[in-house]
């Protein structure tokens, strides 16, 4: 029994896992117009305010890209589309996530290269320089004091 | 391989440095518009005197878009005789509009009637769609608009005399004082 035992805690960690992956990973049903709409606005900036997206802010700014954000999906506009009609007026600051792939690749690219180079320098550290052993000659090891040798002779 | 130790200070210091150090020279809200050098959106909006004004209206003749508020106070109150004094001047070169930005109609007329009304039209964005359209994010920001209806400068923030001339001299060459 033990035998079978890492073969079957195995198949059960792959059957958890594939069950995960397609429930993850299944196509949902097709959003609605009203719930495409807010995920846009959530992803836009309100233009007047602190860091709030367009769907989480009250000023008229934000209510007003609301409405635009619902003729344009009712008018069959694609979440790109959107994202360019408010681009071509803001700049990229109007989106919240940034959508070019750089921002997200160069910052990954900074960590791997700034560990890429530490490793390397205490690498090239540790062979320059091996720690010595501690090897002290006999005149300089701690004697035992006079009574315990008298004891050993 | 001992020289880059020496190196990773200033490889690491010197960029982060720099990156803090020119983030506080500047206005996190102010955002360069991706609209210069394009046409300037078209609009056609009544003023508050009750008249239809439309860009078309200006055709030819370059102009001056001024987003403002009653409530955007002391930054749109310093800038006013700004607006006003650059009016008097090239009131034959250049078209001043205002553009009331999330403001009740009888707040700006009391403004107005406190500050001084130059005689320039203010326009009435009811739902902001021109402030989007320009892609204004707060009182007061300020459009240049050449003859030919390309945008050429925009101003965050309140106008002052030196920033009128050089903000007025984009659009129209013999604007310089």
């Amino acid at each position: 029994m033990k035998r079978w035992l890492p073969a079957l805690a195995m198949g059960g960690f792959l059957a958890v896992a594939a069950l995960t992956a397609v429930v993850v990973l299944r196509p949902g049903p097709e959003p609605s117009a009203a719930e495409r709409a807010d995920v846009l606005a959530r992803g836009l900036r309100c233009p007047d305010c602190q860091g709030l997206s367009v769907a989480d802010s009250p000023t008229s700014s934000a209510q007003e890209i609301r409405r635009q954000i619902d003729e344009l999906v009712a008018g069959g506009a694609t979440d790109d589309e959107v994202h360019a009609h408010f681009v071509a007026r803001y700049g990229q600051w109007i989106l919240l996530a940034p959508t070019s792939p750089a921002a997200w690749i160069i910052p990954i690219a900074v960590v791997i290269a700034g560990a890429a180079v530490l490793g390397a320098w205490l690498l090239s550290r540790r062979r320059a320089d091996p720690a010595p052993p501690s090897a002290l000659t006999a005149a300089q090891r701690p004697r035992p004091p006079d009574e315990v040798e008298a004891l050993d002779a | 391989m001992r020289g880059l130790r020496w190196l990773i200070v200033p490889l690491l210091v010197i960029p982060l440095g720099w990156l803090l150090f020119s983030g506080f020279g500047r206005d996190p809200r102010e955002i360069s518009s991706p609209l210069i050098g394009r046409a300037a959106p078209a609009w056609t909006l009544t003023s508050l005197d009750g008249e239809t004004l439309s860009s078309e209206d200006l055709a030819g003749r370059p102009y001056v878009v001024n987003f403002w508020a009653s409530w955007c106070i002391p930054a749109c109150v310093d800038e006013h005789p700004v607006l006003a004094a650059a009016h008097e001047q090239y009131t034959d070169e250049v078209a001043i509009v205002g553009v009331l930005y999330n403001d009740a109609s009888a707040d700006a007329e009391g403004f107005l009637a406190r500050y001084g009304d130059a005689g320039y039209p203010h326009l009435v964005d009811t739902d902001g769609r021109l402030a989007i359209e320009f892609g204004v994010t707060g009182p007061p920001e300020t459009f240049f608009v050449d003859a030919d209806g390309i945008l050429r400068a925009r101003q965050f923030g309140p106008l002052t005399d030196p920033l009128m001339s050089v903000h007025l001299s984009t659009i129209l060459p013999s604007a310089s004082r």
